[in-house]
């Protein structure tokens, strides 16, 4: 497996191969500090649920400070930001993930009989696999899609979670040190402000 | 033969000279002088719309000599000062109102297919610019399925020519597919990228033509007429998030400069909602928000360059052109399914414009079960698109999705540009459901069929041979549709099409739409080329008319 040594995104930030603009942009997301226990949007049972949720589709065991994908889900929906379209099947988005959170925990609740927060990771992921598969039935399921509805809060937190400079670096990604234009665009070759992998042997 | 050059009417040189007290920003953010008409006094014509469609015919009518207004709902942006190397950063560029997608395919509206601001949807193209291969516009006397067009290759011949060396086309010569060129492509292709070198192992092992492909972004400095030398494409593959360098031909950094060079005004941030009409039926006046007011621009007539979605919408909004009842009916999207996988070799998809090398073998393929054809496209991508793409076609989370999301920096992709038919099944309408303006969201309905799903199974098929013949493991296909087409077809018959072959409705006399709406079918090309030639076409038709009805 591929990867990425530390630190090459600040670097890049730190130097002219980034547009002021650019550079601008990725700084105040990697400064801004959005995590927050308040929600705006979804109340705090459901916030919960959407943070455990969150956590297992994009788990990050090598982080001390994971990115919080929640907090921005709630963020946007309290400003009603949408993306240019929904599927006629789902109602407005606040509504689906009101309703298909709540039906995560009430799938919790009637299977284990505990909230979603509180089960242990293969539990929740046993869960969340159902409502892909829309294999959960009753309720909230009666009303709501439930692989559509797992579909846009998948969608949601891993576009939120890869537009993070530090998700990018993980991945090798320095698309945006673009200030002097490429020359080395080939296959196999790479500028010299490019990071290069490493095998990791760890696993 | 109309004169594709029209020569300036008497006095338009002397209009050019008349006072400007507005303002067009240009790529750096520094002022343009502008022409300004007052909402009192009568244009000769508002523009709704400055993308593909809206942006060359602007540019033709005030090249003309006439009294233009554009009204865009977007911004005007300056891409060197507002631009940002970022995917999420530059949502601002798509049309974020919601739309409802129903049917047995819903489409994915937004970045997907749609754009906003002075420019358009052109902001985010890629630029790829292939030309219409002239039996595409007979898919009817071909196949017996689907229309033909009312116009046939040599209507727009004489457009193509223009608007590549206007727009300074980057491409092959010669061309290995379709009719012999007139003239060379004005500049060498771009150079390749990784993506676009594997596809060319996989294709040369499998005995597929490949070429580099036409793109409408700059290889080498470029002087432009009312605009001044644009720079080269400095390869930075962010295409589809604007471009910062004005090398690739959006509409913001050609036909518009132009248009406001010949005394068109701009005016931005103006989202038409209305029309006033006369007792004859003919619109008077467009009525528009801007900054929260309304405003009325009065005019002789309009040219509606909304795109494939807004327009029909704001005609049935307005029971406006409609009597043959095929407003918002036909819609239809590209087959543009994409095949993905892993290589060894260091790709880094960031780079290179995004989509440099393509095939048009596929055009009619020998052992094909279905109408029409496609091209293949090598393509580049962004790093949240791509993920978003992982979640949403493959359904990976957790571990896995972070896993495959690490092979990034290898991965490559192909895709297809298929036409599609226009069904019964696939339309627009109006929802009972209001957006943030109060108008009603469009519910568009979508559905492949037979010959879509069959087209896209031997691309898939065929796609994934040639990433296996050049080394990819762990390939996947994303099913998908691209562009916004139909809605308002053009055709000779009133019963049965919105407009004739000019571009002008059959029920409105000063109504003309110009944009991806009018296509009677979807093409195996990609759209903005053939949209722009039918623009200056729609502008030559109209300037004709009108010069003889003068004399
Ligand atoms: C990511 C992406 C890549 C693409 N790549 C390519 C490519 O490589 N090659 C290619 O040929 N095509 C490509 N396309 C498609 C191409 O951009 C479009 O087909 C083309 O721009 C459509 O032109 P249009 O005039 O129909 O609409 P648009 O270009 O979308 O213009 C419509 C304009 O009307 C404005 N408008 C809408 N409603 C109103 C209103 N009520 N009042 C005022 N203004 C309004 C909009 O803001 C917009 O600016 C791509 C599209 C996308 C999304
Ligand atoms: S690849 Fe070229 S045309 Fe595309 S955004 Fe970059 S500089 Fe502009």
């Amino acid at each position: 497996m591929k990867t990425y040594p530390p630190g090459t995104v600040r670097a890049l930030l730190d130097s002219d191969m980034v547009t002021p603009q650019t550079r601008e942009a990725l700084r105040a997301r990697l400064s801004a500090d959005e995590s927050y226990d308040e929600p705006s949007f979804l109340d705090v049972d459901l916030f919960l649920t959407l943070r455990a949720a969150c956590a297992r589709l994009i788990p990050q065991p090598e982080s001390a400070k994971p990115i919080d994908c929640a907090s921005a889900i709630d963020k946007r929906l309290a400003n009603g930001e949408g993306d240019g379209w929904r599927y006629d099947a789902l109602p407005a988005d606040g509504e689906t993930f009101r309703r298909g959170l709540r039906g995560l925990d009430e799938a919790a609740r009637a299977k284990f009989s505990f909230s979603f927060h509180q089960l242990d990771d293969a539990r929740q992921d046993e869960l969340l696999l159902a409502v892909q598969r829309g294999d959960v039935k009753g309720g909230v399921w009666e009303t709501l899609s439930a692989n559509l509805f797992f579909e846009e809060l998948l969608a949601a937190a891993t576009e939120i979670y890869y537009s993070h400079p530090l998700a990018q670096e993980l991945i090798g990604y320095a698309g945006m040190a673009d200030a002097h234009g490429w020359q080395a665009i080939g296959l196999d070759q790479l500028e010299a402000w490019e990071p290069r992998a490493s095998e990791d042997t760890s696993d | 033969m109309i004169e594709r050059h029209q020569p300036l009417p008497e006095g338009a040189a002397s209009e050019i000279n008349e006072p400007r007290t507005g303002q067009a920003p240009d790529l750096h953010g520094r002022p343009l002088p502008m022409r300004q008409y007052s909402v009192s006094e009568t244009v000769d014509a508002v523009v709704v719309g400055t993308g593909a469609g809206g942006a060359p015919l602007l540019a033709r009518l005030a090249a003309a000599g006439l009294r233009v207004v554009a009204l865009e709902a977007g911004k005007h942006w300056s891409p060197a000062r507002d631009f940002v190397t970022d995917e999420v950063a530059q949502s601002k560029l798509f049309w974020n109102d919601e739309r409802l997608s129903a049917g047995g395919d819903p489409l994915a509206f937004g970045r997907n297919n749609s754009g906003t601001g002075v420019g358009g949807s052109t902001l985010h193209y890629t630029a790829y610019t292939p030309r219409v291969q002239p039996d595409d516009l007979r898919l009817h006397t071909e196949f017996g399925v689907g229309v033909n067009w009312p116009l046939s290759y040599e209507d727009l011949e004489p457009y193509y020519d223009e608007l590549e060396r206007f727009l300074g086309v980057s491409g092959p010569t010669p061309y290995p597919w379709g009719p012999a060129r007139n003239s060379a492509y004005p500049l060498a292709p771009l150079p390749l990228n990784g993506a676009a070198q594997l596809m060319q192992r996989g294709c040369n092992t499998l005995g597929i033509r490949t070429s580099p492909a036409a793109n409408a972004a700059l290889s080498g400095l470029y002087y432009q007429e009312g605009v001044g030398w644009r720079a080269a494409c400095s390869n930075r593959g962010f295409c589809q998030a604007g471009c910062t360098t004005g090398a690739k031909a959006s509409m913001d950094v050609t036909y518009v400069p132009l248009a406001v060079h010949y005394g068109a005004e701009v005016r931005a941030e103006s989202f038409v909602t209305r029309f006033e009409r006369d007792s004859s039926g003919c619109i008077t006046e467009v009525i528009y928000m801007r900054e929260g007011r309304e405003e009325r621009q009065r005019c002789h007539r309009v040219f509606l360059c909304a795109g494939a979605i807004e327009t029909p919408r704001l005609l049935l909004l307005n029971d406006l052109a409609n009597s043959s009842g095929q407003v918002g009916k036909n819609f239809m999207a590209h087959t543009g399914i994409q095949v993905w996988g892993r290589f060894e070799e260091d790709v880094r998809p960031y780079k290179g414009i995004p989509g440099a090398l393509i095939s048009e073998d596929t055009h009619r393929p020998p052992d094909a079960d279905f109408a029409g054809g496609y091209l293949l496209q090598s393509i580049g991508v962004m790093p949240v698109t791509y993920a978003a793409q992982v979640a949403r076609g493959r359904g990976l989370w957790g571990t896995e999705l972070r896993e495959h999301m690490r092979g990034y920096n290898h991965t490559a992709g192909i895709n297809i540009l298929g036409d599609c038919l226009p069904y019964e099944h696939s339309y627009l309408e109006l929802s009972d459901e209001p957006d943030a303006r109060g108008l009603p969201k469009p519910r568009i309905h979508f559905t492949n069929g037979e010959n879509e799903q069959r087209l896209n199974a031997h691309a898939e098929k065929l796609m994934r041979e040639i990433w296996a013949t050049a080394g990819a493991h762990d390939i996947w296909a994303f099913p998908r549709n691209a562009h916004i087409i139909g809605t308002c077809r053009m055709g000779t018959n009133s019963d049965t099409a919105v407009v004739n072959n000019e571009g002008r409705t059959f029920d409105v006399p000063n109504l003309y739409i110009s944009d991806n709406s009018t296509f009677p079918s979807a093409l195996s090309c990609n759209p903005a080329l053939t949209i722009m030639a039918l623009s200056l076409r729609t502008a030559d038709c109209f300037l004709e008319r009108a010069r003889r009805m003068e004399n």
